[in-house]
Protein backbone atom coordinates (compact mmCIF):
# COMPACT_ATOMS: atom_id res chain seq x y z
CA UNK A 1 0.00 0.00 0.00
CA UNK A 2 1.52 3.59 -0.99
CA UNK A 3 1.92 6.37 1.35
CA UNK A 4 0.23 9.75 0.95
CA UNK A 5 1.28 11.83 -1.86
CA UNK A 6 1.95 15.00 0.25
CA UNK A 7 3.60 14.82 3.36
CA UNK A 8 2.77 17.01 6.15
CA UNK A 9 3.67 18.18 9.48
CA UNK A 10 6.25 21.21 11.01
CA UNK A 11 9.32 19.82 9.02
CA UNK A 12 7.52 20.59 5.95
CA UNK A 13 6.15 23.85 7.31
CA UNK A 14 9.55 24.66 8.26
CA UNK A 15 10.65 24.02 4.81
CA UNK A 16 7.99 25.47 3.05
CA UNK A 17 8.36 29.18 5.41
CA UNK A 18 12.23 28.68 4.43
CA UNK A 19 12.14 28.24 1.15
CA UNK A 20 9.96 30.86 0.23
CA UNK A 21 11.63 33.52 2.47
CA UNK A 22 14.85 33.03 0.46
CA UNK A 23 12.49 32.91 -2.95
CA UNK A 24 11.40 36.54 -1.85
CA UNK A 25 14.54 37.92 -0.91
CA UNK A 26 15.99 37.06 -4.11
CA UNK A 27 12.46 38.26 -5.64
CA UNK A 28 13.26 41.68 -3.63
CA UNK A 29 16.71 41.90 -5.27
CA UNK A 30 15.44 41.27 -8.84
CA UNK A 31 12.51 43.47 -8.77
CA UNK A 32 12.85 44.61 -12.00
CA UNK A 33 12.10 40.72 -13.71
CA UNK A 34 9.87 39.91 -10.84
CA UNK A 35 6.95 42.15 -11.59
CA UNK A 36 7.17 41.66 -15.46
CA UNK A 37 7.18 37.90 -15.15
CA UNK A 38 4.25 38.15 -12.29
CA UNK A 39 1.99 40.02 -15.20
CA UNK A 40 3.38 37.50 -17.55
CA UNK A 41 1.88 34.68 -15.45
CA UNK A 42 -1.62 36.72 -14.97
CA UNK A 43 -1.57 37.21 -18.78
CA UNK A 44 -0.84 33.56 -19.73
CA UNK A 45 -3.41 32.19 -17.68
CA UNK A 46 -5.80 35.24 -19.56
CA UNK A 47 -4.36 34.35 -23.10
CA UNK A 48 -4.17 30.19 -22.70
CA UNK A 49 -7.86 29.07 -23.07
CA UNK A 50 -7.71 31.24 -26.30
CA UNK A 51 -4.11 29.33 -27.44
CA UNK A 52 -6.02 26.05 -26.79
CA UNK A 53 -9.38 26.72 -29.01
CA UNK A 54 -6.85 27.95 -31.69
CA UNK A 55 -5.11 24.74 -31.08
CA UNK A 56 -8.65 22.47 -31.35
CA UNK A 57 -9.02 24.87 -35.02
CA UNK A 58 -5.93 23.36 -36.58
CA UNK A 59 -3.05 25.54 -35.71
CA UNK A 60 0.48 24.73 -34.30
CA UNK A 61 0.99 25.48 -30.94
CA UNK A 62 3.46 28.30 -31.95
CA UNK A 63 1.56 29.82 -34.43
CA UNK A 64 -1.36 29.84 -31.74
CA UNK A 65 0.82 31.28 -29.02
CA UNK A 66 1.77 33.85 -31.73
CA UNK A 67 -1.36 34.86 -32.95
CA UNK A 68 -2.98 34.86 -29.19
CA UNK A 69 0.04 37.34 -27.83
CA UNK A 70 0.33 39.45 -31.16
CA UNK A 71 -3.81 39.83 -30.62
CA UNK A 72 -3.59 40.92 -27.43
CA UNK A 73 -0.62 42.84 -28.28
CA UNK A 74 -2.56 45.05 -30.90
CA UNK A 75 -5.62 45.36 -28.48
CA UNK A 76 -3.87 46.78 -25.89
CA UNK A 77 -1.77 49.17 -28.25
CA UNK A 78 -5.21 49.97 -29.77
CA UNK A 79 -7.02 51.02 -26.53
CA UNK A 80 -3.66 53.10 -25.18
CA UNK A 81 -3.11 54.78 -28.30
CA UNK A 82 -6.43 57.06 -27.80
CA UNK A 83 -5.84 57.48 -24.15
CA UNK A 84 -1.72 58.73 -24.30
CA UNK A 85 -2.88 62.75 -24.61
CA UNK A 86 -5.55 62.42 -22.24
CA UNK A 87 -2.12 60.69 -20.19
CA UNK A 88 -0.20 63.39 -20.90
CA UNK A 89 -3.01 66.48 -19.66
CA UNK A 90 -3.29 64.48 -17.08
CA UNK A 91 0.80 63.80 -16.10
CA UNK A 92 1.11 67.69 -16.64
CA UNK A 93 -1.50 68.41 -14.07
CA UNK A 94 -0.92 65.33 -11.85
CA UNK A 95 0.96 67.61 -9.17
CA UNK A 96 -1.68 70.25 -9.06
CA UNK A 97 -4.23 67.68 -9.05
CA UNK A 98 -2.82 65.39 -6.65
CA UNK A 99 -2.42 68.66 -4.26
CA UNK A 100 -5.62 69.02 -4.75
CA UNK A 101 -6.98 65.59 -3.07
CA UNK A 102 -3.98 66.05 -0.42
CA UNK A 103 -5.80 69.37 0.35
CA UNK A 104 -9.01 67.26 0.31
CA UNK A 105 -7.75 64.61 2.94
CA UNK A 106 -6.01 67.46 5.25
CA UNK A 107 -9.49 68.96 5.47
CA UNK A 108 -11.44 65.82 6.29
CA UNK A 109 -8.67 64.96 8.62
CA UNK A 110 -9.42 68.42 9.97
CA UNK A 111 -13.02 68.32 10.62
CA UNK A 112 -13.04 64.87 11.67
CA UNK A 113 -10.30 65.77 14.92
CA UNK A 114 -12.68 68.69 15.40
CA UNK A 115 -15.76 66.78 15.85
CA UNK A 116 -13.90 64.27 17.72
CA UNK A 117 -12.82 66.54 19.70
CA UNK A 118 -16.31 68.52 20.72
CA UNK A 119 -17.26 65.06 21.61
CA UNK A 120 -14.16 64.34 23.76
CA UNK A 121 -12.90 66.71 26.37
CA UNK A 122 -9.41 65.02 27.18
CA UNK A 123 -9.16 65.38 23.40
CA UNK A 124 -9.70 69.44 23.59
CA UNK A 125 -7.60 69.55 26.55
CA UNK A 126 -4.75 67.91 24.17
CA UNK A 127 -5.25 70.27 21.61
CA UNK A 128 -5.34 67.01 19.59
CA UNK A 129 -6.50 68.53 16.17
CA UNK A 130 -4.24 71.63 16.45
CA UNK A 131 -1.35 68.99 17.10
CA UNK A 132 -2.29 66.08 14.59
CA UNK A 133 -3.18 69.29 11.59
CA UNK A 134 0.20 70.28 12.06
CA UNK A 135 1.67 67.15 11.67
CA UNK A 136 -0.64 66.13 8.75
CA UNK A 137 0.33 69.36 7.08
CA UNK A 138 4.30 68.14 7.79
CA UNK A 139 3.67 64.50 6.15
CA UNK A 140 1.92 66.42 3.39
CA UNK A 141 4.50 68.29 2.16
CA UNK A 142 7.41 66.18 2.84
CA UNK A 143 5.35 63.29 1.01
CA UNK A 144 4.81 65.88 -2.01
CA UNK A 145 8.09 67.21 -2.34
CA UNK A 146 10.46 63.94 -1.75
CA UNK A 147 8.77 60.86 -1.40
CA UNK A 148 6.12 61.08 -3.93
CA UNK A 149 8.33 62.38 -6.77
CA UNK A 150 10.58 60.30 -6.03
CA UNK A 151 8.23 56.71 -5.97
CA UNK A 152 6.11 58.21 -9.43
CA UNK A 153 10.21 58.72 -10.84
CA UNK A 154 10.79 55.04 -9.62
CA UNK A 155 7.71 53.60 -11.11
CA UNK A 156 8.44 55.42 -14.57
CA UNK A 157 11.43 54.05 -14.57
CA UNK A 158 9.89 50.66 -14.41
CA UNK A 159 7.12 51.17 -17.35
CA UNK A 160 9.68 50.03 -19.78
CA UNK A 161 10.33 46.74 -18.51
CA UNK A 162 6.64 46.12 -18.62
CA UNK A 163 7.04 45.96 -22.15
CA UNK A 164 8.27 42.24 -21.37
CA UNK A 165 5.29 41.15 -19.80
CA UNK A 166 3.70 39.86 -23.23
CA UNK A 167 6.66 39.03 -24.63
CA UNK A 168 7.62 36.31 -21.48
CA UNK A 169 3.82 35.40 -21.69
CA UNK A 170 4.20 34.45 -25.60
CA UNK A 171 7.28 32.51 -24.42
CA UNK A 172 5.69 30.62 -22.30
CA UNK A 173 2.18 30.27 -23.63
CA UNK A 174 4.25 29.14 -26.90
CA UNK A 175 7.24 26.89 -24.80
CA UNK A 176 5.49 26.28 -21.57
CA UNK A 177 4.04 22.88 -21.85
CA UNK A 178 7.20 21.50 -23.70
CA UNK A 179 9.18 22.81 -21.08
CA UNK A 180 7.51 20.87 -18.75
CA UNK A 181 7.32 17.69 -20.37
CA UNK A 182 10.88 18.42 -20.76
CA UNK A 183 11.24 18.72 -17.16
CA UNK A 184 9.10 15.14 -16.17
CA UNK A 185 11.26 13.53 -18.53
CA UNK A 186 14.53 13.66 -16.70
CA UNK A 187 12.38 12.60 -13.57
CA UNK A 188 13.16 8.77 -12.87
CA UNK A 189 10.46 6.22 -13.56
CA UNK A 190 9.59 5.50 -9.91
CA UNK A 191 9.09 9.14 -9.00
CA UNK A 192 7.25 9.86 -12.60
CA UNK A 193 3.53 9.49 -10.80
CA UNK A 194 4.22 11.67 -8.20
CA UNK A 195 5.47 14.34 -10.16
CA UNK A 196 2.97 14.55 -12.47
CA UNK A 197 0.78 14.61 -9.28
CA UNK A 198 3.12 18.18 -7.96
CA UNK A 199 2.96 19.57 -11.37
CA UNK A 200 -0.69 19.30 -11.60
CA UNK A 201 -0.89 20.67 -8.07
CA UNK A 202 1.56 23.59 -8.45
CA UNK A 203 -0.57 24.21 -12.28
CA UNK A 204 -3.32 24.41 -10.10
CA UNK A 205 -2.04 26.22 -7.23
CA UNK A 206 -0.41 29.49 -9.38
CA UNK A 207 -3.45 29.11 -12.08
CA UNK A 208 -6.72 29.11 -9.53
CA UNK A 209 -4.62 32.17 -7.46
CA UNK A 210 -4.21 34.37 -10.68
CA UNK A 211 -7.69 33.52 -12.30
CA UNK A 212 -9.02 34.12 -9.04
CA UNK A 213 -7.41 37.73 -8.84
CA UNK A 214 -8.79 38.29 -11.98
CA UNK A 215 -12.22 37.57 -11.10
CA UNK A 216 -11.83 39.29 -8.33
CA UNK A 217 -10.78 42.37 -9.92
CA UNK A 218 -13.23 42.61 -12.27
CA UNK A 219 -16.12 41.82 -9.33
CA UNK A 220 -14.94 44.02 -7.02
CA UNK A 221 -14.82 46.56 -9.58
CA UNK A 222 -18.43 45.97 -11.11
CA UNK A 223 -19.62 46.17 -7.23
CA UNK A 224 -17.64 49.31 -6.76
CA UNK A 225 -18.38 51.41 -9.92
CA UNK A 226 -21.89 51.09 -9.49
CA UNK A 227 -21.82 51.90 -5.07
CA UNK A 228 -19.83 54.91 -6.01
CA UNK A 229 -21.92 56.06 -9.14
CA UNK A 230 -24.99 56.15 -6.96
CA UNK A 231 -23.39 58.06 -4.28
CA UNK A 232 -22.42 60.27 -7.09
CA UNK A 233 -18.46 60.44 -7.37
CA UNK A 234 -17.54 61.65 -10.53
CA UNK A 235 -14.27 59.11 -12.34
CA UNK A 236 -16.07 56.43 -10.14
CA UNK A 237 -15.21 53.30 -12.95
CA UNK A 238 -11.70 54.63 -12.73
CA UNK A 239 -11.75 54.82 -9.06
CA UNK A 240 -13.21 51.90 -8.79
CA UNK A 241 -10.37 49.81 -11.07
CA UNK A 242 -7.48 51.66 -8.89
CA UNK A 243 -9.41 50.13 -5.82
CA UNK A 244 -9.49 46.84 -7.47
CA UNK A 245 -6.19 46.42 -8.15
CA UNK A 246 -5.07 48.09 -4.77
CA UNK A 247 -7.19 44.51 -3.54
CA UNK A 248 -4.59 42.03 -5.02
CA UNK A 249 -1.73 43.41 -2.08
CA UNK A 250 -3.05 41.15 1.33
CA UNK A 251 -3.76 44.06 4.15
CA UNK A 252 -1.78 47.17 2.86
CA UNK A 253 -3.88 47.45 -0.65
CA UNK A 254 -7.53 47.71 2.14
CA UNK A 255 -6.02 50.48 3.43
CA UNK A 256 -4.72 52.11 0.31
CA UNK A 257 -7.43 51.55 -1.49
CA UNK A 258 -9.81 52.80 1.22
CA UNK A 259 -7.95 55.87 1.97
CA UNK A 260 -7.87 56.51 -1.97
CA UNK A 261 -11.60 56.73 -2.35
CA UNK A 262 -11.85 58.92 0.95
CA UNK A 263 -9.61 61.42 -0.57
CA UNK A 264 -11.48 61.50 -3.70
CA UNK A 265 -15.00 61.68 -1.32
CA UNK A 266 -13.40 64.33 0.35
CA UNK A 267 -12.22 66.74 -2.48
CA UNK A 268 -15.37 66.08 -4.48
CA UNK A 269 -17.60 67.09 -1.60
CA UNK A 270 -15.54 69.15 0.90
CA UNK A 271 -18.77 70.42 2.65
CA UNK A 272 -20.62 67.08 3.33
CA UNK A 273 -18.56 64.55 4.94
CA UNK A 274 -21.77 62.11 4.26
CA UNK A 275 -20.62 61.13 0.73
CA UNK A 276 -17.10 60.19 2.51
CA UNK A 277 -19.27 57.94 5.23
CA UNK A 278 -21.77 56.47 2.28
CA UNK A 279 -18.09 56.08 -0.23
CA UNK A 280 -16.18 54.19 2.86
CA UNK A 281 -19.29 52.15 3.99
CA UNK A 282 -19.83 50.71 0.07
CA UNK A 283 -15.86 50.00 0.47
CA UNK A 284 -15.94 48.03 3.58
CA UNK A 285 -19.33 46.57 1.77
CA UNK A 286 -17.25 45.71 -0.84
CA UNK A 287 -14.24 43.85 1.03
CA UNK A 288 -16.94 42.30 3.32
CA UNK A 289 -18.29 40.53 0.50
CA UNK A 290 -14.92 40.06 -1.10
CA UNK A 291 -13.98 38.22 2.32
CA UNK A 292 -16.91 35.96 2.86
CA UNK A 293 -18.58 35.17 -0.29
CA UNK A 294 -16.24 36.17 -3.33
CA UNK A 295 -12.39 35.05 -2.27
CA UNK A 296 -13.28 31.96 -0.83
CA UNK A 297 -15.00 31.33 -4.09
CA UNK A 298 -11.71 31.88 -6.14
CA UNK A 299 -8.44 32.70 -4.29
CA UNK A 300 -9.15 31.11 -1.58
CA UNK A 301 -9.43 27.66 -3.47
CA UNK A 302 -5.85 28.15 -4.52
CA UNK A 303 -3.79 27.65 -1.20
CA UNK A 304 -4.14 24.57 0.08
CA UNK A 305 -2.39 25.74 3.17
CA UNK A 306 -2.89 25.81 7.47
CA UNK A 307 -4.07 29.42 8.15
CA UNK A 308 -1.00 29.70 10.67
CA UNK A 309 2.15 29.33 7.81
CA UNK A 310 -0.22 31.44 5.83
CA UNK A 311 -0.60 34.88 7.74
CA UNK A 312 3.12 33.90 9.26
CA UNK A 313 4.25 33.97 5.33
CA UNK A 314 2.16 37.62 4.71
CA UNK A 315 4.23 38.86 7.58
CA UNK A 316 7.55 37.25 5.93
CA UNK A 317 6.53 38.58 2.81
CA UNK A 318 6.14 42.11 3.98
CA UNK A 319 8.91 42.41 5.90
CA UNK A 320 11.45 41.19 4.01
CA UNK A 321 10.29 41.93 0.24
CA UNK A 322 7.98 44.87 1.12
CA UNK A 323 4.88 45.02 -1.51
CA UNK A 324 5.89 42.79 -3.74
CA UNK A 325 6.51 40.39 -1.20
CA UNK A 326 3.01 40.72 0.10
CA UNK A 327 1.68 40.27 -3.36
CA UNK A 328 3.87 37.05 -3.98
CA UNK A 329 4.17 35.80 -0.35
CA UNK A 330 0.89 33.49 -0.70
CA UNK A 331 1.12 31.87 -4.37
CA UNK A 332 4.83 31.40 -3.71
CA UNK A 333 4.09 29.50 -0.51
CA UNK A 334 1.30 27.68 -2.13
CA UNK A 335 3.55 26.78 -5.00
CA UNK A 336 6.25 25.95 -2.67
CA UNK A 337 4.56 23.80 0.20
CA UNK A 338 3.25 21.94 -3.02
CA UNK A 339 6.74 20.82 -4.23
CA UNK A 340 8.23 19.88 -0.29
CA UNK A 341 5.19 17.82 0.37
CA UNK A 342 5.57 16.35 -2.90
CA UNK A 343 9.47 16.07 -2.59
CA UNK A 344 8.66 14.88 1.51
CA UNK A 345 5.99 12.15 0.50
CA UNK A 346 9.19 10.43 -1.61
CA UNK A 347 11.36 10.83 0.87
CA UNK A 348 9.31 8.97 3.11
CA UNK A 349 8.40 6.65 0.89
CA UNK A 350 10.60 3.21 1.24
CA UNK A 351 9.27 1.66 -1.60
CA UNK A 352 9.63 4.09 -4.32
CA UNK A 353 13.01 4.95 -3.25
CA UNK A 354 13.48 0.52 -3.14
CA UNK A 355 12.25 1.15 -7.18
CA UNK A 356 14.66 3.40 -7.58
CA UNK A 357 17.61 1.54 -6.68
CA UNK A 358 15.87 -1.47 -8.33
CA UNK A 359 15.85 0.54 -11.65
CA UNK A 360 19.31 1.82 -11.47
CA UNK A 361 20.86 -1.73 -10.51
CA UNK A 362 18.96 -3.13 -13.47
CA UNK A 363 20.39 0.31 -15.74
CA UNK A 364 23.95 -0.61 -14.46
CA UNK A 365 23.92 -4.30 -15.06
CA UNK A 366 22.54 -3.50 -18.77
CA UNK A 367 25.73 -1.36 -19.30
CA UNK A 368 28.24 -3.50 -17.44
CA UNK A 369 26.99 -6.66 -19.02
CA UNK A 370 29.61 -6.93 -21.29
CA UNK A 371 32.38 -5.85 -18.99
CA UNK A 372 33.26 -8.87 -16.95
CA UNK A 373 35.13 -11.69 -18.46
CA UNK B 1 17.33 21.69 -39.17
CA UNK B 2 14.65 21.05 -41.84
CA UNK B 3 15.56 17.44 -41.27
CA UNK B 4 15.31 17.13 -37.90
CA UNK B 5 11.71 18.93 -38.12
CA UNK B 6 10.93 16.59 -40.75
CA UNK B 7 12.28 13.48 -38.36
CA UNK B 8 9.93 14.62 -35.82
CA UNK B 9 7.28 14.85 -38.26
CA UNK B 10 7.55 11.42 -38.98
CA UNK B 11 7.72 10.36 -35.68
CA UNK B 12 4.59 12.06 -34.54
CA UNK B 13 2.50 10.62 -37.50
CA UNK B 14 3.43 7.49 -36.49
CA UNK B 15 2.74 7.92 -32.87
CA UNK B 16 -0.80 9.30 -33.91
CA UNK B 17 -1.26 5.87 -36.13
CA UNK B 18 -0.39 4.16 -32.89
CA UNK B 19 -2.91 5.75 -30.12
CA UNK B 20 -5.73 5.95 -33.72
CA UNK B 21 -5.78 2.25 -33.32
CA UNK B 22 -6.63 2.68 -29.49
CA UNK B 23 -10.24 1.95 -28.78
CA UNK B 24 -10.29 4.88 -26.22
CA UNK B 25 -9.16 6.96 -28.91
CA UNK B 26 -10.95 5.35 -31.84
CA UNK B 27 -13.82 8.20 -32.23
CA UNK B 28 -11.27 11.15 -32.56
CA UNK B 29 -10.42 12.77 -35.45
CA UNK B 30 -7.27 13.82 -36.80
CA UNK B 31 -7.07 17.09 -35.38
CA UNK B 32 -7.94 16.11 -31.65
CA UNK B 33 -5.62 12.95 -32.12
CA UNK B 34 -2.77 15.38 -32.46
CA UNK B 35 -4.23 17.45 -29.50
CA UNK B 36 -4.08 14.10 -27.65
CA UNK B 37 -0.49 12.78 -29.45
CA UNK B 38 1.30 16.24 -27.95
CA UNK B 39 -0.11 15.74 -24.41
CA UNK B 40 1.32 11.84 -24.71
CA UNK B 41 5.05 11.78 -22.72
CA UNK B 42 7.13 8.76 -23.95
CA UNK B 43 8.83 7.16 -21.65
CA UNK B 44 11.50 4.28 -21.64
CA UNK B 45 11.41 0.92 -19.07
CA UNK B 46 13.96 -1.77 -18.94
CA UNK B 47 12.91 -5.52 -18.75
CA UNK B 48 11.76 -6.20 -15.16
CA UNK B 49 11.05 -2.41 -14.38
CA UNK B 50 7.90 -1.78 -12.28
CA UNK B 51 5.35 0.58 -13.95
CA UNK B 52 3.23 1.13 -10.62
CA UNK B 53 3.07 -1.01 -8.17
CA UNK B 54 -0.67 -2.22 -6.56
CA UNK B 55 -2.41 -0.01 -4.04
CA UNK B 56 -0.75 3.55 -5.37
CA UNK B 57 -2.68 6.12 -6.28
CA UNK B 58 -3.03 6.50 -10.13
CA UNK B 59 -2.35 9.21 -12.05
CA UNK B 60 -2.17 7.94 -15.81
CA UNK B 61 -3.09 5.92 -18.52
CA UNK B 62 -0.14 4.32 -20.07
CA UNK B 63 0.15 3.12 -23.90
CA UNK B 64 2.49 0.50 -25.04
CA UNK B 65 4.05 2.24 -27.63
CA UNK B 66 6.48 -0.70 -28.13
CA UNK B 67 7.62 -4.03 -26.04
CA UNK B 68 5.27 -5.62 -23.55
CA UNK B 69 4.07 -5.40 -19.90
CA UNK B 70 3.04 -7.76 -17.40
CA UNK B 71 -0.01 -6.75 -15.11
CA UNK B 72 -0.06 -9.07 -11.80
CA UNK B 73 -1.79 -8.84 -8.51
CA UNK B 74 0.33 -9.97 -5.22
CA UNK B 75 -1.77 -12.97 -3.93
CA UNK B 76 -0.31 -14.33 -1.16
CA UNK B 77 3.22 -15.56 -1.54
CA UNK B 78 3.48 -15.45 -5.53
CA UNK B 79 2.64 -12.75 -7.60
CA UNK B 80 -1.15 -13.88 -9.64
CA UNK B 81 -0.87 -12.89 -13.64
CA UNK B 82 -3.71 -11.20 -14.67
CA UNK B 83 -2.87 -10.13 -18.51
CA UNK B 84 0.00 -9.63 -20.85
CA UNK B 85 0.21 -6.06 -22.73
CA UNK B 86 1.45 -5.85 -25.82
CA UNK B 87 2.40 -3.04 -28.08
CA UNK B 88 -1.00 -0.89 -29.14
CA UNK B 89 -2.80 -1.54 -26.02
CA UNK B 90 -2.93 0.49 -23.09
CA UNK B 91 -3.60 -0.20 -19.31
CA UNK B 92 -4.56 1.75 -15.82
CA UNK B 93 -7.56 3.81 -17.61
CA UNK B 94 -9.20 3.98 -14.72
CA UNK B 95 -6.86 6.30 -13.08
CA UNK B 96 -8.12 9.03 -15.87
CA UNK B 97 -11.72 9.19 -13.48
CA UNK B 98 -9.98 9.56 -10.10
CA UNK B 99 -7.12 8.71 -7.75
CA UNK B 100 -8.14 5.47 -6.79
CA UNK B 101 -5.40 2.79 -6.03
CA UNK B 102 -4.16 0.98 -8.93
CA UNK B 103 -5.60 -2.75 -8.41
CA UNK B 104 -2.57 -4.63 -9.68
CA UNK B 105 0.95 -3.75 -10.48
CA UNK B 106 2.74 -3.83 -13.96
CA UNK B 107 6.18 -4.91 -15.00
CA UNK B 108 8.03 -4.27 -18.29
CA UNK B 109 8.48 -7.87 -19.71
CA UNK B 110 10.89 -6.54 -21.92
CA UNK B 111 12.34 -3.12 -22.78
CA UNK B 112 9.69 -1.14 -23.79
CA UNK B 113 8.00 2.63 -24.61
CA UNK B 114 5.15 3.42 -23.08
CA UNK B 115 3.28 6.71 -23.47
CA UNK B 116 1.65 8.23 -20.41
CA UNK B 117 -1.18 10.32 -20.43
CA UNK B 118 -2.01 11.93 -17.28
CA UNK B 119 -5.20 12.85 -15.32
CA UNK B 120 -4.39 16.28 -14.71
CA UNK B 121 -3.80 17.03 -18.81
CA UNK B 122 -7.27 15.04 -19.16
CA UNK B 123 -8.71 17.18 -17.00
CA UNK B 124 -7.28 20.14 -18.77
CA UNK B 125 -8.68 18.86 -21.98
CA UNK B 126 -12.34 18.64 -19.96
CA UNK B 127 -11.85 22.02 -19.54
CA UNK B 128 -10.37 23.48 -23.04
CA UNK B 129 -11.32 20.54 -25.38
CA UNK B 130 -14.97 19.36 -23.96
CA UNK B 131 -15.36 17.50 -27.72
CA UNK B 132 -12.45 15.32 -27.16
CA UNK B 133 -12.71 14.55 -23.32
CA UNK B 134 -16.37 13.55 -23.91
CA UNK B 135 -15.37 11.26 -27.31
CA UNK B 136 -12.34 9.97 -24.99
CA UNK B 137 -15.03 9.44 -21.64
CA UNK B 138 -17.66 8.27 -23.73
CA UNK B 139 -15.38 5.48 -25.18
CA UNK B 140 -13.83 4.46 -21.63
CA UNK B 141 -17.14 4.39 -20.71
CA UNK B 142 -18.09 1.69 -23.16
CA UNK B 143 -15.05 -0.68 -22.82
CA UNK B 144 -15.82 -0.84 -18.53
CA UNK B 145 -18.96 -1.51 -19.81
CA UNK B 146 -17.97 -4.39 -21.29
CA UNK B 147 -15.39 -5.54 -18.84
CA UNK B 148 -18.51 -5.14 -16.52
CA UNK B 149 -19.88 -7.51 -18.84
CA UNK B 150 -17.62 -10.02 -19.98
CA UNK B 151 -16.85 -10.24 -15.59
CA UNK B 152 -20.56 -10.82 -15.00
CA UNK B 153 -20.60 -13.52 -17.56
CA UNK B 154 -17.29 -15.40 -15.84
CA UNK B 155 -19.07 -15.27 -12.61
CA UNK B 156 -21.90 -16.67 -13.92
CA UNK B 157 -19.94 -19.74 -15.64
CA UNK B 158 -18.50 -20.36 -12.24
CA UNK B 159 -20.29 -23.54 -10.93
CA UNK B 160 -22.28 -22.66 -7.40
Amino acid sequence: MSRPYLASGPLVWLATIGITTLLLVASAKALWLVVPFLLAIILYYLLYPAVRRLELAGFRRETAAALVAGGFTALAVALLVPTVPWLIAQSVAGEAVLAGYLEGGRVLIDRTLRALESQFGFLQRMDFHAEMGRKATEFGNTFMQKELAASLLGAATQLPVLLLAPFLAFFILRDGRSFMQRLVSVVPNAFLERTIYMFDRVHTTARNYFQGLLKLAVADTLFLATGLWLIGLSGALILAVVAALFAWIPVVGSVLACSTIALVAATEFPNDLWYVYASVAVFLLNRLLDAFVIMPMTVGRSIRMHPLPTVLMLFIGGAVAGVAGLVLALPLAGVVSAIVGTIGGIIDDPRLRARHAFAKALQAQRINADLRL
Amino acid sequence: MLKLRFFRRQSEIQRIGQIQRLGLFATLGPKELRVVSSLLQERQYLKGEIVFDEGEEGQALYVVLSGRVLICRQGGAEAVRIAEVSAGAMFGELALLDNAPRSAQVRAVEDCVLGVLSRADFNGLVETHGVIASKIALQLARELGQKLREHFLAMDARPL
